[in-house]
């Protein structure tokens, strides 16, 4: 191979801000190297953001997040570009060049102070994505009251200045004159040594479980959108509500495997997380609602691991969720109630439960970006689009490609602190590369053992 | 009596950690109650102080009304302390005039069910840590220089990847393993699950890396005696078998990587382990399939040396079971059985393999696959449900189990019985934990900072973890780790001094008679007489401030730096005497 004339560079391109990439832009920027890290929403922290509070510990997501989002945000190493998206990597280990195109966000960042005056005032509102469509949200808004960076986006297609013409409220009250109607989508060119990829996952799509009803029973919702549900700062100020009336559920069905495990219809892998979060979603539900009762269906219980299944036995055993094991056929609305059929395949019989509220722990699936990505760079996926190690067994965090990175739930699903875990394997990864181009600055960047 | 106030301008900040705080104490008379304290300018909540927001209005308020100290109410320091103080600094407070008063751990979450109590201790909690921050001192944290060179203890494949990625880098470690050889427990695997690639060959591969790496010191046969000294500057004494003197190395970091065991056979009775010798543990079947291992990769019952035709595998032999055995789930072993059994039945095309089992674990990319894969290309037999006797009848073991799912019992006259024996902590590892000042668990794996964002860092710092030492693991959760635990160590060796929390203990000469009861008191071997003048001395860098030493010394004259007697007196006072006035102030 022939060589670059010029120098390797030490700086690291990080794709994507939830846990994974925070983490690992985190261990390469306290390592003393330059790190760019590249969000496509407004603000970071990724899914993590969006729960309240994670097994098996119940610390609040929030609570033990900020204060990484808080340190991102302001590291000096840490050139963070959220609100953007990666359109296009040239070159080649140590030389990569990327071209990052970050949205109009309609406001002027460099002086908006974060004040919230603009989002107070504005008169529309929206369906919130963040809330898993629960609550609602302004056309200018953050994600999160803690959002890094605090600053809030226009979302154009709601927007009744962009749609119908008039408004300009947001204008008027903003106070430092941060609000920008024709800013422009940015072009930005940057030069990386090495990449990791950390692009997260997305929840299977409930709407294609027409069997469970989702999508058109309002009181089945997906696994996430119990999460916005229960956190303190989401929609319903961490009171359990049902979105069709807003009644607190007595009796709530947890449903697990939700497209997963299913080959024939749907994804045929395990997601690994969902029944430790169905039993923190559980056991959760019953602290809130004390005289409500959780009933789980499940295939096999999955809690793998040190303290996981002491955490299963405390909802079984404290607190009196009951769990069934076997399948669901059906999921359907009978008046105010929705009715659930499955089968207890323990005892052999049909069950039929009318509840008030029916949760899918619903498959981890990947984002279609990362396929994307992974084409660009030269990587491959699976069959689903997961992205793949150079060997599952022995280089859990390197690609086919010299200098390319992977970690999170980008490569399969896993949770948190696998996450973390495997972040700072790729950052290593990364440092060894940066301190040899050091060290030696002619050496070959191809060998990582 | 009191010592003079040194803050006068004290900002109070409450936190309503959403609801976890708010939902119980009650914020707005919590603030009322020190409106008026004398000494503390500005009294504010917000939503979520250690958000940006939140740390924004820190600063401001700390530049707008020139404050001296400042009391955080909210969770514990452990959370958030050094974040709130980085954040003073930077808007120029001295970081040690910031204090958290704990009102989340040890108010709202414990008196959830009282709010008036806790309301009320919550304003108790804030007015000492108020008293103590008026007597703060300012203080300016000290540089230690880090010896750029590290211990991984333990050469099992977690092990020998933290030593690889460390060297890498270019950093020289010294990579301490027990046993005569490198490899630990993938050196008796036959393959792996994911493809069947052979174990031996991928460790031969991380062998010859390790080789290829000049920086890597491999000491078999040796195991750590002692350690002194603290993050940066640790000396180890290594001994080696056989040799008399131990010998002593300086490093700046350490990865333990000391790896598992497995539940012993003989304390599974009612599965005829150890007395039926044709009942084995996987890992004994893991010899049998391996190529280079005792029976040439033949699976063999030891009894009579004969292939077995009908194999029963019995996952969670030890595990998930609190009342007899471990609580936990040892994460593994329905994967490895999956693949034995499949190998099982690709060398004996006729034969049958069933496996008993609780819940099947093939969590993640690629594992129910494999399990599928087993039961529908091997044909493995799955039967849920719990095996009660396992005992030698003849030539033949008999299993008697129930299937939970027809509701019948079974038996089978098997040939030999495979025990998914549960991942346990070495032997030794409490007291390798003991040694190294680390934590470990109730069973004894190591423990980590936090399970959720510092998943290889324990609670020491410059000690990391890595692979199944601290939990049960298969290999690729191993490396990433063990990568994850070099990558600490590589932001460590990037600096090459570290900055040292200056709120530890000191001497006042003037009152100590050099009694030395101090001296034995202090566990992190801090203390030294002084070589001629009659004082006790304490070295700075190995002193953790616990206060040990102030506890024995009958002159007041050890104390810690911002922990002075005067200060908690005065926290006391304030807690008796609330209502009355701040002298000094
Ligand atoms: C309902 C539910 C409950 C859960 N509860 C727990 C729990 O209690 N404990 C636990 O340990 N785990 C839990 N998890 C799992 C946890 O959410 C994940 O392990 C973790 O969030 C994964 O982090 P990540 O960084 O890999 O991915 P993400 O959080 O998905 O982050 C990926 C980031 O990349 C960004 N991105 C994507 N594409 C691009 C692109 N092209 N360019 C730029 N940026 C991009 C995304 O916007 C996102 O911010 C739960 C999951 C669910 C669904
Ligand atoms: C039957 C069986 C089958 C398995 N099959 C698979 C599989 O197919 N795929 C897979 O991914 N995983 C499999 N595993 C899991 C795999 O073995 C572990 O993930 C892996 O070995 C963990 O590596 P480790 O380095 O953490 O620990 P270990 O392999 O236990 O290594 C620890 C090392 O530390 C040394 N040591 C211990 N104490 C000290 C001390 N005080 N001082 C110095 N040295 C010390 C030991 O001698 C050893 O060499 C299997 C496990 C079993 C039991
Ligand atoms: S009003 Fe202006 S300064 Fe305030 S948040 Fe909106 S854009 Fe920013
Ligand atoms: S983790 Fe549990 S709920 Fe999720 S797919 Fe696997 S078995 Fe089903
Ligand atoms: S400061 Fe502590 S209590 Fe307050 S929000 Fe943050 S984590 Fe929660
Ligand atoms: S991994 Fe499977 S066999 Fe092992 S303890 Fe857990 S459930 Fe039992």
């Amino acid at each position: 191979m022939e060589r670059p004339a010029r120098a390797p560079i030490a700086h690291a391109l990080v794709i994507g801000a939830g846990i994974a990439g925070m983490q690992a832009a985190l261990d390469i920027a306290n390592s003393g190297y330059p790190v760019t890290l590249v969000e496509k929403l407004p603000s970071i922290g990724g899914r993590m953001a969006q729960l309240s509070e994670t097994f098996p510990t119940l610390d609040c997501a929030q609570c033990i997040l900020t204060p990484r989002t808080v340190e991102v945000g302001r590291h000096p190493n840490i050139h963070l570009i959220t609100y953007a998206e990666v359109e296009d990597i040239q070159g080649e280990p140590g030389h990569f060049r990327a071209r990052i195109r970050r949205r109009a966000a309609g406001v002027r960042w460099d002086i908006c102070t974060g004040c919230g005056a603009c989002i107070e005032k504005c008169p529309t509102r929206v369906p919130s994505d963040f809330d898993m469509g629960l609550g609602r949200r302004k056309a200018i808004y953050t994600l999160s009251p803690q959002a890094v960076p605090n600053k809030p986006v226009i979302d154009k297609e709601h927007c009744r200045y962009f749609t119908q013409g008039k408004c300009r409220v947001c204008e008027k009250v903003c106070p430092t004159g941060a609000i920008a109607y024709d800013q422009e989508d940015e072009l930005l060119e940057i030069e990386a040594g090495a990449i990791i990829l950390a692009t997260g996952y997305e929840l299977y799509d409930v709407t294609r479980l027409g069997e469970y009803g989702a999508g058109q029973v309002p009181d089945v919702i997906s696994g996430l959108a119990f999460e916005r549900l229960l956190s303190a700062s989401g929609p319903t100020a961490g009171k359990i509500r049902r979105p069709s009336d807003g009644r607190e559920p007595k009796e709530v069905v947890f449903v697990q495997c939700a497209g997963s495990r299913d080959p024939e219809k749907a994804m045929p892998y395990c997601s690994t997380i969902c029944c430790m979060y169905t039993a923190k979603h559980a056991m959760l539900y019953r602290h809130r609602v004390p005289d409500g009762q959780a009933y789980v269906f499940y295939i096999d219980i999955r809690t793998a691991g040190r303290r996981y299944e002491e955490f299963l036995q405390r909802a079984v055993e404290e607190d009196r969720v009951l769990y069934l094991r076997g399948k669901v056929s059906r999921i359907f609305r009978d008046g105010e109630k929705v009715v659930v059929w499955g089968a207890d395949t323990l005892s052999g019989q049909q069950v039929e439960i009318a509840a008030d509220m029916v949760v899918l722990a619903t498959a981890i699936v990947p984002r279609p970006e990362t396929r994307r990505l992974a084409e660009m760079l030269g990587i491959e996926v699976d069959a689903h689009g997961f992205l793949r190690e150079a060997n599952p067994n022995l280089a859990p965090v390197s690609t086919c490609r010299p200098g390319v990175f992977i970690a999170g739930t980008a490569v399969g699903p896993r949770d948190i602190p696998e996450t973390v875990a495997q972040a700072s394997a790729a950052a290593a990864k990364v440092l060894s590369l940066f301190a040899r181009w050091q060290l030696e600055p002619e050496v070959e960047y191809a060998g990582q053992s | 009596m009191p010592a003079k106030a040194k803050a006068h301008r004290i900002g109070l900040f409450v936190c309503h950690c959403g609801l976890n705080i708010a939902g119980t104490v009650d914020i707005p008379q919590v603030l009322d109650a020190f409106r008026d304290e004398p000494g503390v300018l500005v009294s504010v909540d917000y939503k979520y102080m250690c958000s940006e927001p939140g740390q924004e209005l820190i600063r401001r308020k700390i530049a707008e009304e020139k404050l001296d100290g400042v009391v955080v109410a909210a969770c514990s320091p452990t959370m958030h302390e050094a974040t709130f103080r980085r954040n003073a600094e930077s808007a120029g407070l001295n970081p040690y005039r910031v204090e958290i008063a704990n009102i989340r751990e040890q108010v709202s979450w414990v008196h959830a069910k009282d709010p008036d109590a806790a309301t009320r201790k919550a304003i108790e909690v804030i007015r000492t840590i108020i008293e103590k921050v008026r007597y703060d001192e300012e203080l300016l944290p000290f540089t230690l220089p880090v010896v750029r060179r590290a211990l991984v203890i333990g050469g099992g494949i977690a092990g020998i990847q933290a030593a690889l990625d460390i060297a890498a880098a270019g950093f020289p470690v010294l990579l301490v393993e027990r046993e005569a050889r490198l490899g630990g427990r993938m050196a008796q695997l036959s393959g792996t699950y994911f493809n069947f690639e052979s174990a031996g060959d991928l460790l031969a591969q991380k062998l010859e890396a390790l080789r290829a790496r000049p920086e890597i010191t491999v000491l078999t046969e040796s195991e750590v005696e002692s350690l002194n000294g603290y993050v940066g500057n640790f000396t180890v004494r290594i001994r080696r078998r056989g040799e008399d003197q131990p010998r002593e190395e300086s490093v700046g970091a350490i990865v333990v990587a000391t790896g598992f065991d497995l539940y012993p056979l003989e304390r599974l009775p009612e599965y005829g382990a150890g007395a039926v010798p044709d009942v084995i543990s996987g890992l004994e079947m893991e010899a049998m399939l391996r190529p280079d291992g005792p029976t040439g990769g033949r699976i063999l019952r030891p009894s009579d040396g004969r292939p077995p035709r009908e194999v029963v595998f019995v996952q969670c032999a030890g595990s998930r079971d609190p009342q007899h055995a471990m609580p936990y789930c040892s994460k593994i072993c329905c994967m490895y059985t999956a693949k034995q059994a499949r190998l099982f039945r690709r060398q004996c095309p006729d034969g049958q393999a069933y496996v008993f089992y609780i819940d099947i674990r093939s969590g993640g990319k690629g594992a129910e696959e494999f399990v599928q894969a087993a039961m529908e290309e091997e044909r493995v037999l799955y039967l849920r449900g719990k095996v009660s006797r396992i005992f030698r009848d003849g030539d033949k073991v008999m299993v008697w189990g129930a299937d939970t799912l027809s509701g019948q019992q079974v038996e089978i006259a098997a040939d030999l019985v495979v025990l998914a024996t549960a991942v346990v902590p070495r032997q030794d590892a409490r007291e390798l934990a003991q040694r190294l000042r680390v934590g470990t668990d109730m069973h004894g794996f190591f423990n980590e900072a936090h399970p959720k964002l510092r998943p290889v860092e324990s609670l020491t710092a410059g000690i990391y973890l890595a692979g199944a030492a601290q939990g049960p693991k298969d290999i690729p959760e191993t490396l990433s780790q063990a990568g994850a635990a070099a990558a600490k160590v590589l932001s460590l060796f990037s600096r090459h001094e570290l900055v040292q929390e200056p709120t530890i203990a000191w001497v006042d000469p003037e009152l100590c008679s050099a009694c030395q009861l101090c001296v034995p008191a202090c566990p992190y071997e801090a203390r030294r007489p002084h070589p001629w003048k009659p004082v006790v001395t304490v070295n700075a860098a190995l002193c953790q401030g616990c206060g040990a030493c102030a506890m024995v010394c009958p002159n007041k004259a050890s104390k810690l730096r911002n922990y002075t007697p005067e200060q908690v007196l005065a926290m006391v006072d304030v807690l008796f005497a609330p209502a009355k006035a701040q002298e000094g102030t």
